[in-house]
């Protein structure tokens, strides 16, 4: 299928920061998550796809064109910002209709009726937006996307905010949208909610490409990798040097009653570690990771790139 | 129109516009105040004197208002709702210049109504206070084809825009005769000077140095400002990040 979205050797640095380092790749219809800890680079991403920012170096096209060059791309491409920033005094009736004008969108003010009407805000499309709750205006502002109808659609952490029904609502619309064959982006720094929409997952760390491929494929790659976990145990050396010997187990490392474990298989580590403590007549007060963020699964991923 | 029309309703809060309003009454209030001390024969001639040398409280109050025109919504991060818009830069720069100018005329002819009626209080021909509606206008179109392109492209805009009304226009061109002909305010003054049927010769020269009264001049001179201020918004819209 061809790409809608297309990024060669893309790069964006202010001053000396590189915010996003040569990327190439390409986005066609369906839902794309865009994970990564924060400072990854995915909003700056998302902005130098939207026209917002300028390329450093590289090229980048969206249904063929170069959004800074091109506006009238911009009947078929919108953007849900990450910034909770919104016209806090209008009303959301009145801020989804200025934008429908804006976009030149025929008849805008059923079209921002039916966009408010797909994510619930009929009821209160006549309160001024400044008085809405985070989720609102969240809602409000997938709302002003919507109204364009738009092919592309981009969306920085779109579900911050939202309650869980809301959150459900929203995850169920976007995927709807990626069947119809739009060309989403949905960035978050949450694995799972990326997981419930997106057919593939594009991960990124400190501006660079981490990882392109199904969430199957990452999910895979965040199991596989070696995790840390210390172990509070009252006897360390006898439970440690048990351990060494264990299918799964990279190293053991003694500090006091506590040890750090580096293991490349989590589950086999725990199906091992009551046996032996057993066997061994050890008493385990706890276990816990080391590092499960996100961030040092994403560097993880850029390392073994 | 309608990015021209949501500017314009995003700029014109009520708090600002009261207060915005308050200063370029300025000049209305000086002239009631100088008008006690003057004899009534004099009162004709104090309205262009008075109006045209306390102005730079106008002047100011433009200034706040129209570096708002993009700034405010870069700083709120609502630009990308406009910026992300079937709209050729051109069109976005023209639609953001004609809503800076619409808001800063709007302060303007509420400026010259209290000078108007202050002139009204002092029992000065109202002809003399009438032609002081050109003064504000064309001052107003001036500053905002200068201040909005300066508002989306320099952060600390308010600063600079004051160094300049300050510094430049009511200093440096005070002493700088190049600088002089380049002053909004001047210019603005000399559409008045031409058109004020009691201005006189002293009082121009004191407010204008050497740029030479000529409605005419000084609009075509209003008309280059709006070209460059609007090419080099299109420029910066086309160049530089939007966010």
């Amino acid at each position: 299928m061809t790409d809608t979205i297309e990024l060669v050797e893309v790069s964006k640095w202010f001053g000396l920061k590189v915010a996003v380092s040569e990327v190439t790749i390409g986005f066609g219809p369906g839902v794309t998550g865009l994970l990564g800890p924060n400072g990854a680079g995915k909003t700056t991403l998302m902005r130098l796809v939207s026209g917002l920012q300028r390329p450093s170096q590289g090229r980048l096209t969206v249904l063929g064109v170069d959004p800074r060059k091109d506006t009238d791309v911009y009947r078929r491409m919108t953007l849900v910002p990450e910034d909770e920033s919104i016209y806090e005094r209008e009303t959301a009736r009145r801020f989804i209709e200025t934008m429908a004008r804006l976009a030149k969108v025929a008849s805008p003010k059923e079209r921002a009726a039916e966009a408010l009407a797909t994510v619930g805000l009929t009821d209160s499309a006549g309160r001024e937006l400044g008085k809405f709750s985070k989720g609102m205006r969240q809602r409000a502002k997938v709302a002003a996307a919507l109204v364009t109808d738009p092919e592309v659609l981009l969306l920085d952490e779109p579900l911050n905010g939202t309650d869980p029904v809301q959150r459900a609502e929203l995850i169920r619309l976007f995927s709807e949208l990626g069947r119809t064959g739009r060309t989403v982006i949905v960035s978050s720094h949450v694995l799972a909610e990326v997981e419930r929409m997106a057919d593939r997952v594009v991960a990124m760390v400190d501006g660079r490409l981490a990882a392109v491929g199904s969430v199957a494929t990452i999910r895979a790659a965040m199991t596989d990798r070696p995790r840390l976990f210390y172990v509070e145990t009252s006897g360390p050396r006898v439970l440690g040097s048990a351990l060494l010997s264990t299918d799964g187990v990279l190293g053991v490392h003694l500090g006091g009653s506590r040890l750090r474990i580096e293991a490349s298989d989590a589950r086999a580590l725990a199906m091992a570690l009551p046996r032996l403590a057993r066997d061994h007549g050890v008493e385990v007060t706890s276990v816990y990771p080391a590092d499960e963020s996100l961030e040092s699964v994403f560097r993880y991923l850029v390392g073994s790139r | 129109m309608t990015l021209a029309a949501h500017l314009y309703r995003r700029m014109m809060r009520r708090g600002r516009v009261i207060s915005l309003v308050a200063l370029s009454s300025v000049p209305g209030l000086v002239l009631w105040l100088v008008a006690f001390d003057s004899p009534q024969e004099r009162r004709a001639a104090v309205y262009p004197e008075v109006v045209t040398s306390s102005g730079y409280s106008f002047a100011i109050a433009v200034l706040i208002l129209t570096v708002a025109t993009l700034r405010d919504e870069r700083d709120a991060g609502t630009l990308p709702y406009i910026y992300m818009k079937p709209l050729a830069r051109p069109w976005f720069a023209a639609d953001s210049i004609l809503a800076g100018a619409a808001t800063a005329a709007t302060i303007a002819v509420a400026g010259w109504l209290v000078t108007l009626g202050a002139a009204s209080a002092i029992a000065v021909d109202l002809d003399v206070a009438l032609s002081g509606l050109t003064l504000f206008v064309a001052a107003a179109v001036g500053y905002a084809a200068v201040f909005v392109p300066l508002g989306f492209l320099v952060p600390r805009a308010l600063l600079v825009g004051l160094g300049y009304v300050v510094v430049i226009e009511s200093i440096v061109a005070s002493a700088v005769e190049g600088v002089a002909h380049l002053s909004i305010w001047r210019i603005a003054v000399s559409i008045y000077a031409d058109l004020a049927p009691v201005f006189g010769t002293v009082t121009a020269q004191t407010i204008l140095g050497p740029v030479v009264p000529g409605a005419g001049g000084g609009m075509a001179k209003i008309g280059a400002i709006l070209l460059v201020g609007w090419l080099t918004l299109t420029w910066a819209l086309r160049r530089r990040d939007a966010v």
